[in-house]
């Protein structure tokens, strides 16, 4: 194709959009909220995986020791910690170490607790890793039983919970997808036919004078194309907005921060460039796909 | 060249026969009327010849194509070889005259260098170089009709098919329409034009066909009052 006539087409396909506003508004608005609503759902359901990862590698059941626990009373806690079939490892912590990495963990966010308390209060320590996660509840409650055993955390729970929220919101946002979808698909299909019907004059004539198919689909091409960058570029900028306030919420939180390992969800700045890209791109080809794909037999003179 | 083989079409809807076993020859270089009674299947056989339909027996040819067997991705190509014009002249509204003419241009991908040299020489043999930026609103429907004319010779196709160019178009400037068509054929043109206007047949004479239900009922040459003058 000579550029001159590259140029013209692509002009025909922008100004298309403006003469064919309100429906070119609708695909716009369409797509940019099925783009938006793919990303955030994306970006979330890989952090809280992150979080569950992090969670279950950083995280095993902790089981609190008296304080008075004779020496060889501890071995043989250690041996029934070791002796469940679904027990991984079990790793000892002395009251001296606990207190130093406590201090550790919170030497400059709340200093003055420890004016408060000194090592001497510090348990005796056992963090026990399963190599089952459903077997929690169980063993938690046999080892609660255990001589001596002052107290069980199972962070567990919290996972078990961060799971079964995201297979509900799976769930959801696989039904809002498809139901996004199919409005994506009305909506541009009714767009395309629109944008034809408003220039059947023109498609008619270009085939008398025996323009190819693929000409004539050329600035229809072009205008789907054009809505959907735009509409790929401003849903990440929405991306961007939304996930930052909603990660800046909960990182306020210093004690969450801690608990979840939130330092370890994705940052928007790592991945940036690329939601743009993809966003664009996906946009891009939904937009002229869907164009043409829809304008298919209205071409038939 | 264009020659129809015992050609017949049927329309399925309302069951009628538009046209019966035509045969029909007409040689390049050519200028023909085609006449006959409304509902004589004139249009029908005009897009046979543009490949709009094809024959549901027989066979047609058309500048060296087989219409008939013509593969639909080389019905743009086949296309670019003849030139249209319509009774409801169909320009483009929201193109200008230059537009509408070097549009044609485009779509056959010509460069813009050739479409700069192009537009303006034939708009200038229909006499409306003036009107290049004017729209086609702005025109009177003889002045619509000779852009028609312009964008049909424009890509210089071997044949011009026109379906009663005339018809919207006051009388009188029905004879400025068919001269500017004979100008054309003089270059080497052939020309095929429907019409309903027996004056103007009479005038210009040639070769005239009749079609009459869908059969050639009269196809010979007729001397036209004009000649001598
Ligand atoms: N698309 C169609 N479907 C069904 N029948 C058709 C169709 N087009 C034309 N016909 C019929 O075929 C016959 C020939 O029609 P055609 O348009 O060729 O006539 P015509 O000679 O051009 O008439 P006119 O002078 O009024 O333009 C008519 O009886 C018409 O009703
Ligand atoms: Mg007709």
């Amino acid at each position: 194709m000579k550029g001159s006539n590259f140029s013209y087409l692509v002009k025909q396909g922008v100004v298309s959009v403006w003469h064919n506003r309100m429906m070119s508004f609708a695909s716009f608005c369409i797509l940019m909220v099925s783009l938006l609503f793919i990303c955030l759902a994306v970006l979330f359901s890989l952090d809280i995986g992150i979080i569950i990862g992090n969670i279950e590698d950083t995280n095993q059941i902790i089981v609190f020791v008296e304080k008075e626990t004779p020496e060889p009373e501890l071995a043989h806690i250690r041996d029934v910690l070791d002796s469940f079939d679904y027990t991984a490892s079990v790793d000892y912590i002395t009251p001296d170490k606990a207190w130093e990495m406590m201090q550790d963990e919170f030497n400059e966010s709340i200093a003055g607790v420890f004016d408060a308390i000194d090592e001497h209060m510090m348990p005796h320590t056992f963090t026990v890793s399963l190599n089952d996660i459903t077997k929690t509840a169980e063993a938690a409650e046999r080892f609660r039983i255990i001589n001596y055993v002052e107290k069980v955390n199972t962070p567990f729970d919290f996972v078990n919970f961060l799971i079964s929220i995201r297979t509900t919101f799976t769930v959801i946002g696989i039904a809002i997808l498809i139901a996004l979808v199919a409005v994506c698909i009305v909506i541009i299909y009714n767009t395309a036919r629109t944008s034809v019907f408003a220039r059947r004059t023109h498609i008619s004539i270009m085939k008398h004078v025996g323009a190819t198919n693929a000409f004539i689909r050329f600035p229809f091409f072009i205008e789907g194309m054009f809505i959907g960058v735009i509409a790929g570029a401003v849903s990440w900028y929405l991306t961007k907005i939304t996930y930052e306030s909603v990660v800046t919420l909960f990182a306020s939180d210093i004690m969450l921060l801690d608990v979840l390992g939130i330092n370890n969800i994705i940052g928007f700045y790592e991945i940036n460039w690329l939601v743009l890209g993809a966003n664009c791109l996906a946009g891009a080809f939904l937009g002229a796909v869907g164009t043409v794909f829809s304008m298919g037999k209205h071409l038939k003179v | 060249m264009v020659e129809l083989k015992n050609v017949d079409v049927h329309y399925k809807e309302g069951g009628v026969d538009a046209l019966n076993d035509v045969n029909l020859k007409i040689y390049d270089g050519e200028f023909v009327f085609i006449v006959g009674s409304s509902g004589a299947g004139k249009s029908t056989l005009l897009k046979l010849l543009t490949r709009e339909k094809v024959p549901t027996s027989g066979r047609v040819f058309v500048n060296g194509y087989n219409l008939s067997g013509l593969r639909s991705g080389k019905i743009p190509i086949f296309r670019r070889s003849i030139g249209m014009i319509f009774q409801d002249f169909r320009l483009i509204p929201n193109l200008t005259v230059y537009e509408n003419v070097a549009f044609v241009l485009r779509v056959t991908d010509r460069s813009s260098r050739y479409i700069r040299q192009r537009v303006p020489y034939v708009l200038n043999l229909v006499r409306l170089n003036e009107k290049a930026r004017a729209y086609p609103t702005q025109l009177s429907g003889g002045e619509q009709q000779r852009v028609a004319i312009a964008r049909a010779f424009a890509s210089d196709p071997g044949l011009i098919i026109a379906d009663e160019p005339t018809g919207n178009i006051d009388p009188e400037l029905s004879y400025e329409i068919v001269e500017l068509l004979k100008d054309i054929n003089k270059c080497g043109t052939t020309v095929i034009m429907v019409t309903h206007e027996h004056d103007l047949v009479k005038y210009f004479g040639g070769r005239i066909i009749n079609l009459k239900k869908g059969s050639v009922d009269f196809d010979d040459y007729i001397g036209g009052s004009n000649e001598g003058q």
